[in-house]
């Protein structure tokens, strides 16, 4: 309750809180006396309110960017994982087209077909009859 | 109410005082002078310095063809107490990897806590091994140097043994070249031996080796390969080599030496078959020195090709008599038919003619006699002994290749001069390398011009009728010019006498003879047939030739 009571006294905007401030700046010399008399004890009260609301503010300010930090640096740990992950993945595609490299230069290789084809029953041509081609074109 | 002493309370208190000042100086001493040593165990624990390899450089043809590359493979290791049946683990892995299952479960069972079951797998059993999900097994991948053509340029290629380092061959020469530089990464890890990606991280990336591209040729290394094995089968030879080169700037198209290995298997290759005859095996090359001895007189314009001279069969030189092979004598003879008949005692008299300096002098300008400095690793010199060690009659035995000693490769380079003009080239098997800089080619090196134009020109032709009317002729090929000589040379036994019935039969020679684009090499160590070890040597010489001359399309200079 004095809570309640306290807060609206220094940031209440309801109409009784204005009307209570407007109380209080009144003109009169009866407000005037009051304000002098009590001068001392609502000006330490109302410094204490807006430190303890500094206060307030401070660590609601310093557990958000607690909070911030804490979840971008746990972002960023999981986008490390994700970053590992994808860059284990591009090492094994990297390996795999090492691997299918060697087995397409295995398969071109001359020899490779030079077997095969000998299983198939080939032989290699040791002659192959060659045509000038002179003789040719003098004829057309 | 019992009492407390003042005496006790203040030992007491001086006690805790003393404790508190002990406790308050170590606290002291950790935060200030121990704190690196304290952060050093902290950090051990997290972080991880790993070193992160280079990738060793491909190997590829002159067409780009791989034939040496590195690849990650994967190997197989256990953790034998997590595998909770060791014998149907062992028989399983027994069936796919084609091992006895015994010794593979006597491992398992040996008390160890990690082992290799089986390094660099292929792919297919690796998967195969992966799918029976046996808890207790995994992989771990490593760098495997792997050459898809097997055994086909090995002497070129070389190998690299199980510590990564380089042997023989373009793998040894470039070695450095082809390592790289590895790199470093230190990071701090979780648990789980995962990076993180907050906190310490320091790295230096590696430098990948380069790539190379050899002037090797795999049609032509596939040829070359396959008739020197030929060669061997029929003449069941010791050893042999058959080399392709390009005379016009000294690259090397092929280079064969047998035995050979797989360089992927090296642990079963015979050491022997680890020499590469082409460049570390000096031999007496016998009558195809005589074309360099003929040079070197046409050069100093001591002799013309139609000079002659009466053979009788045989010459005297230092006191001694050098024979004809089987002691024919031809009578009238020009300085061309001593190549066509391949006549010693024609060559020992072009080569008196010349005299022991200028033909020594001469065989140093063809590159006899010192390495040709051809990038591969283990190349030997051949031996030209220095002139003063040179008897009187080794003018006349050397003129028709005695008492010298040459690489196959050496013997290439000068035909290749006596093909390109005159000019002796430095050889060269690497066309180019890439790095992280850019390409970079090899320029040819001229590295003597032994002959003029016009000489190399008229040896030439000389050869050219070697080939088409000489000795030679099972060389000629329908439909191109072919030149060339054949060689049959004793081979010298410990004791620098020649043994009885072993020779080295070679041919050496190039086509098409007027516009000379390939020069080829065969030599045969100790062949069956002996003295007609040379007609094999001109039918490995004709497989090559005739492959290549298809291959490249090289146009017919003749009727058929």
């Amino acid at each position: 309750m004095i809570a309640a009571q306290a807060v609206p006294l220094k940031w209440g905007t309801s109409a009784a809180g204005k009307a209570r401030r407007s109380f209080d700046r009144g003109t009169s010399a009866a407000g005037k006396a009051r304000r002098s008399r009590s001068a001392g004890s609502t000006g330490a009260s109302s410094w204490d309110l807006r430190i303890f609301g500094l206060a307030i503010a401070a660590i609601a300010f310093s557990f958000a960017l607690a909070v911030v930090y804490v979840s971008q640096s746990t972002a960023l740990s999981v986008a490390g994982y994700d970053v590992q992950k994808l860059a284990a993945q591009r090492d094994e595609l990297r390996r795999q087209i090492s691997l299918l490299d060697v087995q397409s230069a295995r398969l071109d290789s001359p020899a490779r077909i030079a077997a095969d084809a000998q299983r198939l029953g080939m032989v290699h041509a040791r002659y192959v009859p060659l045509i000038p081609a002179q003789p040719l074109i003098a004829k057309r | 109410m019992p009492t407390v002493r003042p005496g006790r309370l203040r030992l007491l208190f001086a006690l805790f005082a003393a404790s508190s000042l002990v406790l308050a100086g170590r606290l002291a001493y950790w935060q200030t002078f121990g704190r690196a040593v304290l952060l050093e165990r902290a950090t051990d624990q997290v972080r991880s310095d790993l070193v992160v390899a280079a990738q060793r450089g491909v190997i590829r043809d002159r067409n780009g063809a791989i034939l040496a590359t590195t690849v990650q493979l994967r190997s197989l290791y256990a953790l034998p107490s997590r595998i909770p049946d060791k014998a149907v683990a062992a028989h399983e892995l027994g069936i796919l990897l084609g091992r006895d299952p015994a010794p593979i479960r006597a491992s398992l069972e040996s008390g160890a806590e990690w082992l290799y079951i089986q390094r660099w797998l292929p792919e297919e059993t690796a998967s195969a091994i992966a799918a029976l999900h046996i808890p207790g097994l995994g992989f771990q991948t490593e760098p495997k140097r792997l050459y898809p053509n097997d055994a086909i340029g090995a002497a070129v290629l070389g190998f690299v043994n199980d510590d990564g380092q380089g042997v023989n061959g373009v793998e040894g020469y470039y070695d450095a070249m082809l390592r790289g530089t590895d790199g470093r990464l230190v990071v701090e890890r979780d648990p789980a031996n995962r990076d993180l990606a907050v906190g310490l991280r320091e790295a230096v990336a590696p430098r990948d080796g380069a790539d190379l591209t050899l002037t090797i040729d795999l049609v032509a290394q596939t040829a070359a390969e396959r008739e020197l094995a030929a060669a061997m089968k029929k003449e069941h030879a010791t050893s042999g080599s058959i080399l392709v080169v390009d005379p016009a700037d000294g690259s090397i198209r092929a280079l064969a030496s047998a035995p050979t290995y797989d360089p992927s298997a090296v642990r079963l290759a015979d050491p022997e078959a680890l020499r590469d005859r082409a460049i570390a095996w000096p031999y007496e090359p016998g009558s195809t020195m005589k074309a360099v001895t003929i040079s070197a007189a046409l050069n100093e314009h001591l002799v013309r090709p139609t000079d002659s001279y009466n053979d009788v069969g045989y010459t005297i030189v230092g006191g001694r008599r050098l024979n004809n092979a089987l002691g024919k004598a031809y009578g009238p003879t020009t300085v061309s038919q001593i190549l066509e008949r391949s006549l010693n005692a024609g060559a020992a008299w072009v080569g008196t003619k010349l005299g022991a300096q200028r033909l020594s002098d001469y065989f140093h300008l063809f590159g006899f006699g010192r390495p040709t400095e051809v990038d591969l690793a283990g190349e030997v010199s051949g031996t030209v002994r220095p002139l003063a060690e040179w008897y009187p009659v080794d003018v006349g035995t050397a003129s028709f290749g005695q008492g010298v000693s040459v690489t196959p490769l050496q013997l290439a380079m000068a035909y290749a001069a006596i093909a390109n003009g005159g000019t002796l080239y430095r050889p060269y098997v690497v066309a180019s390398r890439r790095d992280a800089d850019g390409e970079h080619r090899t320029a040819p090196v001229a590295v003597s011009h032994p002959v003029t134009a016009d000489t190399a020109a008229t040896v030439r032709s000389m050869l050219l009728a070697t080939v088409d009317i000489g000795i030679a002729h099972n060389a000629a090929i329908a439909g191109f010019s072919v030149a060339g000589k054949t060689g049959t040379a004793q081979i010298a036994g410990p004791d620098g006498s020649y043994i009885d019935d072993q020779y080295v039969s070679s041919f050496a020679g190039f086509f098409p003879a007027d516009d000379p684009k390939y020069v080829v090499v065969v030599v045969l160590e100790k062949p069956n047939s002996r003295l007609l070890g040379t007609v094999t040597a001109t039918d490995a010489f004709k497989g090559v030739a005739q492959d290549i001359l298809r291959y490249a399309r090289i146009q017919p200079d003749r009727r058929p």
